[in-house]
């Protein structure tokens, strides 16, 4: 979770411009479900450098508009990090190993809105931050973020988003070589979307 | 010519001298009087090490003046700050805004990411001790299969098990700044700031300076609130404070110096019923004055605005010698002629000098600079005053000059009911009732020395203060640690040893954070201990480090790699390092090097509450070479020293005129001094009952009270018989001339002068109703 921490510091270190994204962002909008809960299952490949095999983990992952996220890695190790307004949590079981308060650590804030709006899809948000380049097609989008600032560029490399009405994969690229990338299925929106063992964490 | 002439013309000569230096000093070299408050306080030489933190905490502060703008919304509190840099921007001569450079803080990690292995927090290192494999095996994989996990300070590789991180973040944490969009950023409940630091060019003391910087601070203010106007503003620096002093000061030598003229004006001019008294006694007080400044310059190279404030109460004491004159002309036949007169007066004239001047010389005798030149420049004033009398006096007035008023008659006639102290029952009875109730008052005086005695900031500054340091949990620059070794080496094990004592009060709650060197770069003692540690904890063979592998199907050859790479990064740090990179700028006011052989640094602390110091500072306690320093607490020990020190100052004062007198006064030299003490114990008695604490600045105006009071008393044994209103009258305006200029001493808003007007008001107004009870009629009259 301290990498987390990191890429929180980096981005609080970047400092935003505005300026407008060669990204087609009103027709993605467009296409956004955005629903006010989505759940679904998710599937993370890693591939480090200097490693021979790529780590693959599976979980499930709650975005609730106006609270927050919610990520659940189920296997290998199960652990889950839940991100609010005011706090980022992670449990490992049921112990509590890592909390960022906002009162101690004021870019908790700014780093729970990047990353939800990653996982919405609400590339509005990301513009100020990121330098966009995307297309679209009937069936779906598909955007290039790189970062403005160079210290955030080499703390978290480059993004690449493709979604549909929902966001369905995440790709990451490191300046050192590491990739991860991140497949989402299975997902579903509504109260119904959470299951009561998610409900309570939030 | 006559021998007065002749004394007259060169006192002319003499005159004219100090005023042509005087004209050049104010109108060529445009002399600006010294505002800096602190030079009223003694340097001390005791520990030149704890004095050079001191002044080495003070410099890094004076200059420096910090602003937050602050909105609900960010983009409205970025908007007003634009504003107010903007306005500020265009004086580059005056300000320098602080960039914020983003090469600095990307670059400023690099230098500890090659030696992340030795840089652990003090959890982190419990822990490495104390927890079993598993748990770091576990922390390892968690991370490793992290969601968004890739980046940050560096590959997963480089800090697999999240060490570097967790000392970086508890680093992020020393302060709650942190950078957005370009400005920094801070933030509570209700708002979010812009923090815009700013470093003054020109020196923060001077009142030019001021005059320039404030009315540019209210401007840039102002801008903010026109772009902005929900704006909230809060600023703090050494400057808002001094030119509070400044005003404040300026606002209370006018308002003395001319309400004191004003009362001698009006009680001359119904004493004498003339103008021509009035403008020789004013012209003797101004020439005390110009010779007193001039000689001063001389002296100190510089004046300080307090002593032109004391200076102002001079006109108090500098009338003494001409009304004297004036009194004793009134009284005297039209056919004695002035220099006749004089030659009379002269011997009772000596002796009020002499009793004055040694009055303020006790105040010279203090290690207060300030209160240094305020005893010198007052006793020349008084010489010079003196000697216009002596020289001028006698040539300018002649036996017909003079007509009495009316208040002279009616005043003079009191003389006659006043008592006469006898040896009887009444006078007994007096006595004992005057013992008890003395008794009683004296021993209900307290005593403070708090330092804040000597400046009232006014409510906004310091609320403005208060915000500020909570909003930036900045260390205070006044309450610290003092470290210090024969090498830096030991200086930061020193610190190292002090920390961990810290580390229980931050989990008690006493204090929330420190600054110190060695959290970022520790001794070099720890960082051998720590890569042992961790090659024993984590790497060694059958550890967490292979843990790792077995997980991730990984073999030996990726175990060697990967530790070989974690083992460059544990090369050790050193503070030289350290201290070349712009990454240890905000620190570096921490270190004071080296002096006379010894390495010193400083333990800052943050979130310490007046009330926890007591017990903060046992953490110093049987450590070697740590020290708690306490700006506050050295100055008001030094108050309180000297408070102790200038009593006794004032009792063997009292000795040393008695000596003094003895010659002439004989057997009635105690009539001379009795009114004096008798008021001064009086006058603590009555601040006792009016619940007063005692303060240094009490003391030191019963010493001068003792030189006022003794000219009454002078005046009065020489002219013994009590049919002779001339010392009477000589008194009564005198005295009512310094209740007049020192009362209005008490108006002052700095409790320090207001304590000083208040002791001198009843003091004075006290022996001017003792003295005539302790004439001598009957012996006189023999």
């Amino acid at each position: 979770m301290n990498k987390l921490k990191i890429v929180i510091a980096a981005v609080s270190l970047a400092a935003l411009n505005h300026a407008q994204a060669a990204v087609p962002a009103a027709k993605i909008q467009a296409m956004l479900a955005k629903p006010p809960i989505m759940c679904g299952r998710f599937d993370q490949t890693k591939q480090l450098a200097g490693m021979k095999k790529p780590l693959a983990s599976e979980g499930r992952f709650c975005v609730v508009a106006g609270k927050g996220v919610l990520w659940r890695t189920l296997k290998p190790f199960p652990s889950t990090l839940r991100l609010t307004r005011d706090e980022i949590v992670n449990y490992q079981g049921d112990r509590v190993a890592m909390r960022l308060d906002a009162k101690t650590e004021p870019t908790v804030r700014v780093i729970n809105n990047v990353l939800f709006s990653l996982l919405a899809g609400d590339l509005g948000q990301l513009d100020t931050l990121f330098d966009g380049d995307g297309s679209v097609d009937a069936d779906g989008w598909s955007v290039a973020l790189k970062p403005r600032q160079a210290a955030l560029e080499k703390a978290i490399g480059t993004i690449k988003l493709e979604g549909g009405a929902y966001v369905k994969s995440i790709v990451m690229n490191e300046a050192g070589g590491d990739r991860t990338t991140i497949v989402f299925s299975a997902i579903q929106s509504g109260e119904a979307a959470m299951t009561k063992e998610e409900a309570a964490l939030f | 010519m006559t021998r007065t002439r002749q004394l007259a013309l060169l006192w002319l000569l003499a005159v004219c001298l100090l005023l042509g230096h005087n004209v050049y000093l104010w109108a060529v070299k445009r002399i600006v009087p010294d505002t800096d408050i602190m030079a009223l306080l003694p340097v001390q030489e005791r520990d030149p090490v704890l004095q050079q933190s001191f002044s080495h905490m003070v410099d890094a502060a004076q200059q420096r003046v910090v602003v937050l703008v602050g909105a609900a919304d960010w983009d409205d509190a970025k908007r007003a700050a634009d504003a107010y840099s903007t306005t500020l921007a265009a004086r580059k001569d005056i300000f320098d805004a602080t960039p914020i450079n983003e090469q600095t803080q990307s670059d400023w990690l690099s230098l500890f990411q090659q030696h992340r292995l030795i840089l652990l927090t003090a959890r982190q290192e419990a822990q490495l001790r104390d927890q079993p494999a598993q748990f770091w095996l576990d922390a390892a994989l968690a991370k490793l299969y992290a969601p968004f996990g890739g980046p940050k300070l560096g590959s997963w590789q480089e800090d697999p098990f999240g060490l570097f991180s967790g000392w970086v973040q508890e680093r992020a944490q020393e302060t709650p700044v942190r950078p957005r969009d370009g400005h920094l950023f801070v933030a509570d409940g209700q708002r979010q700031y812009v923090l815009l630091p700013l470093t003054l060019k020109v020196p923060a003391l001077s009142m030019t300076a001021q005059e320039t910087v404030l009315p540019l601070l209210k401007q840039a203010g102002d801008a903010a609130r026109k772009a902005t106007p929900q704006a909230e503003l809060i600023q703090a620096g050494v400057i808002l404070h001094a030119a509070n002093a400044s005003s404040q000061a300026s606002g209370e030598v006018s308002t003395i110096g001319i309400g004191s003229l004003l009362g001698i004006i009006l009680l001359m001019w119904f004493a004498f019923h003339s103008f021509k008294p009035i403008s020789l006694i004013l012209l003797s007080i101004g020439i005390g004055c110009l010779g007193a400044l001039s000689v001063c310059w001389m002296l100190f190279g510089q004046i300080h605005l307090m002593t032109l404030v004391f200076g102002a109460s001079l006109i108090g004491v500098a009338q003494d010698y001409g009304i004297y004159f004036l009194c004793n002309r009134l009284a005297a036949d039209e056919k004695l002629d002035s220099p006749a007169l004089l030659k009379r007066l002269l011997p009772g004239l000596c002796l009020t000098l002499l009793a004055a001047v040694i009055g303020y010389m006790g105040l010279a005798l203090t290690p207060f600079p300030g209160l240094r030149q305020m005893a010198v420049f007052s006793a020349l004033g008084l010489v010079f005053a003196w000697l216009t009398v002596v020289f001028w006096f006698p040539t300018l007035i002649g036996g017909r000059t003079l007509k009495s008023g009316g208040l002279v008659r009616v005043y003079g006639a009191a003389l006659r009911r006043w008592p006469l102290l006898r040896f009887n029952r009444a006078t007994l009875v007096a006595a004992v009732g005057f013992v008890l109730a003395a008794g009683y008052g004296v021993s209900r005086l307290g005593a403070n020395d708090d330092i804040r005695l000597l400046q009232n900031p006014p409510k906004h500054l310091i609320a403005d203060q208060i915000k500020l340091s909570k909003l930036l949990d900045a260390p205070t620059p006044v309450q610290y640690f003092l470290v210090r070794g024969d090498s830096g080496e030991t200086v930061l094990q020193r610190e190292e040893a002090l920390k961990a004592r810290l580390d229980k009060l931050i989990a008690a709650k006493r204090i929330s954070g420190y600054q110190a060197m060695s959290n970022w770069v520790p001794s070099a003692k720890t960082q051998a201990e720590r890569r042992s540690l961790i090659e024993a904890k984590l790497l060694a063979d059958g550890g967490p480090l292979q843990g790792i592998a077995t997980q991730t199907g990984e073999d030996a050859q990726w175990i060697a790699a990967t530790r070989a790479g974690l083992l460059t990064a544990a090369a050790p740090l050193t503070l030289d390092d350290f201290l070349k990179t712009p990454a240890s700028d905000p620190w570096r006011h921490l270190w004071l090097g080296q002096t006379n052989g010894v390495y010193a640094s400083i333990v800052a602390l943050r979130g310490l509450s007046n009330a926890a110091v007591p017990q903060v500072l046992l953490a110093a306690e049987g450590l070697d070479g740590v020290q708690w320093a306490d700006k506050v607490a050295e100055i008001s020990s030094v108050l309180g020293r000297y408070r102790q020190y200038m009593s006794w100052v004032v009792l063997g004062a009292y000795a040393v005129v008695y000596a003094l007198l003895f010659p002439r006064y004989r057997r009635k030299t105690w009539r001379v001094l009795a009114p004096t003490a008798l008021a001064s114990i009086a006058t603590l008695a009555l601040l006792g009952f009016a619940s007063q604490n005692l303060q240094l600045f009490h003391v030191l105006a019963l010493m001068l009270l003792l030189g006022v009071g003794v000219d009454y008393g002078i005046f009065m044994q020489e002219h013994p018989d009590r049919r002779d209103r001339t010392p009477w009258l000589a008194v009564g305006m005198s005295a009512a001339n310094t209740i007049l200029s020192f009362g209005l001493l008490g108006l002052s808003s700095t409790p320090a002068l207001q304590a000083f007007g208040l002791t001198m008001l009843l003091g004075t107004a006290l022996v001017w109703l003792i003295v005539p009870c302790f004439g001598s009629t009957k012996e006189s009259t023999q």
